[in-house]
């Protein structure tokens, strides 16, 4: 399978499946379709290839004669490109090369590994306490409504908080990177029991073979210096929330009494960046159909001095006013290409800053067992209410439907820890045929869940954000490999 | 070659043989919360 496109003047050629990356130049981009055609009819030497591509695709034969002559190929050219060039020729015995070596027009070979895979022993290595249902902010958008996740406000206490950790190490298995997200609600208020779950954490290390990594997502309110000493020494990871202009995130972000947040949280939240020498963090933002400009948030934050930045699409009710529509779609696609350019253009300024979803680690990046198979919701990743029930991830906290059980008992809803084993790329019909199903996995659940009634679903939208932003991030991967150059 | 740069990625179908560890981090673990990337994730082994 391959998927090509062209962004900020490069044309590239992803084969999807071999996860290869080709940036070409314009007689390969044109021929490239002709050229998977006869490469699945068998065609395996360059002169018919090429003789071919200059009968069937006349302005790849323009374009190549065009290029010798040092001249754009225009549609005035006409058909003199039915003889194969020595350019044209050139350009079919490298497409050759490629796909003899694996690397163009590979075929799908992962569906009966990742079956195989799925019927691998349970374990759980990640999960996401709820430390507080409670929180001293009033987002407009939060899904845990309030922090309250359309419940009772509650505190975990350390005793529940230490079954879960309990529970963690019995059945993670042979996994020694066991992950802890202390989420909330607000984290911060709830703070001294996320103190002694990171010390009773760390005593489960040695005797167990362990390794804990323990992670933090705070509005900041509470940030102190304390918090701050604490989480450097403790926390791999920091989620700092914020939105990016003091207009939109005070819109949003308001205290319980409507003033806004941000005078209150940036100043912390700078100098907790700083502290992490501007690594291991990240500030993260949620966009909404209140600023598809949000490209002018990221970069606000980046002119605040954060280099680690994560902003995201909301995930809302259609219903609600601030909800992401098809029709913003255009506008979202533009933003992000704008933001991928000007996250060029500030690198070679020497004020470069890392956005998110634009990071890909296409050399030691993930496995195809771990491409494929999921967030790991519902299976390796569950979250654990402040009273202790378990649910798939944080998403689907407050859906009593999606009750596994709690840290008493285990799991006690193996019916819906099967479905979720079973949720794939190759369980959703439309990752198919989707080019960025090795970078988002087939994307996730809950929101499947929310926009469809099923996890093996897709939320579209979502699914045109991700594919956008996977094209942006393989763009910026050839810009800077022509860099080095 | 001429017309075609070829980054360097990782071989997926090579990673069968060795992936799977699954010691790597969860992806809702790292920043995202509400959307799912893995292609940003580093692998434990080849890091």
């Amino acid at each position: 399978m391959i998927h090509q496109f062209q962004n900020n003047g490069y044309s590239i050629v992803m084969d999807v499946n071999s996860g290869s990356v080709h940036v070409v130049d314009d007689v390969v981009y044109r021929a490239i379709p002709t050229a998977e055609r006869l490469w699945q009819a068998g065609v395996r030497d360059a002169q018919t290839l090429a003789k071919a591509l200059a009968a069937e695709v006349p302005e790849a034969g323009q374009a190549a004669e065009a290029a010798e002559a040092g001249q754009a190929a225009g549609p005035q050219a006409g058909l003199k490109g039915a003889v194969p060039t020595e350019e044209l020729l050139g350009a079919a015995e490298e497409i050759l090369e490629l796909a003899g070596a694996g690397a163009l027009f590979a075929e799908d070979i992962y569906e009966p590994y990742i079956d195989s895979f799925a019927d691998r022993p349970t374990v759980v290595k990640a999960l996401c306490l709820h430390i507080a249902h409670d929180c001293n902010l009033a987002c407009a958008y939060c899904f845990a409504g309030e922090g309250e996740y359309h419940g009772r406000r509650a505190l975990m206490s350390f005793e529940v908080g230490k079954k879960a950790l309990d529970f963690l190490v019995k059945n993670s298995g042979n996994r020694i990177n066991l992950e802890v997200d202390f989420f909330g609600g607000e984290p911060l208020m709830n703070w001294q029991v996320v103190k002694d779950l990171v010390a009773y954490g760390r005593s489960l290390e040695q005797p167990y073979h362990k390794k804990f990594r323990f992670t933090l997502t705070t509005n900041g309110v509470l940030l102190d210096d304390e918090v701050q000493e604490f989480v450097n020494r403790e926390m791999s990871n920091v989620v700092l929330s914020i939105d990016g202009r003091k207009e939109i995130h005070d819109r949003m972000r308001p205290f319980r009494g409507g003033q806004g947040s941000y005078d209150a949280i940036v100043p912390k939240f700078q100098k907790l960046a700083e502290s992490r020498n501007q690594t291991n963090y990240y500030v993260r933002g949620t966009f909404t159909h209140n600023n598809p400009d949000f490209s002018q948030d990221v970069l606000h934050l980046a002119d605040l001095g954060f280099k680690q930045i994560s902003v995201e699409p909301v995930v809302a009710d259609p219903k609600e006013p601030y909800a992401l529509r098809e029709e913003d779609l255009p506008k979202l696609k533009e933003e992000y290409d704008r933001l991928a350019r000007e996250l060029l253009q500030r690198r070679k300024e020497g004020k470069g800053f890392n956005f998110f979803h634009f990071m890909i680690d296409l050399s030691g990046g993930p496995c195809v067992a771990k491409r494929l198979s999921g967030c790991g919701s519902g299976t390796e990743y569950l979250a654990v209410t402040p009273w202790g029930d378990l649910y798939p991830c944080h998403q689907f906290v407050g859906n009593e439907d999606f009750c596994l059980g709690n840290v008493n008992e285990g799991v006690l809803r193996q019916d819906i820890v099967s479905e979720f084993k079973k949720c794939n790329v190759y369980s959703r019909e439309k990752c198919r045929s989707c080019f960025a199903r090795f970078y988002c996995s087939g994307g996730c659940a809950a929101n499947a869940w929310n926009s469809s009634g099923d996890i093996n679903g897709a939320y579209e939208l979502g699914c045109e954000l991700q594919k956008k932003r996977v094209e942006c991030a393989i763009m910026i991967k050839a810009a800077l490999a022509d860099e080095e150059e | 070659m001429k017309h075609i740069k070829t980054l360097t990625t990782r071989d997926l179908k090579e990673s069968m043989k060795k992936g799977g560890c699954m010691e790597c981090q969860t992806s809702c673990q790292s920043a995202c919360k509400t959307s799912c990337t893995v292609g940003n994730q580093s692998c434990e082994k080849v890091k």
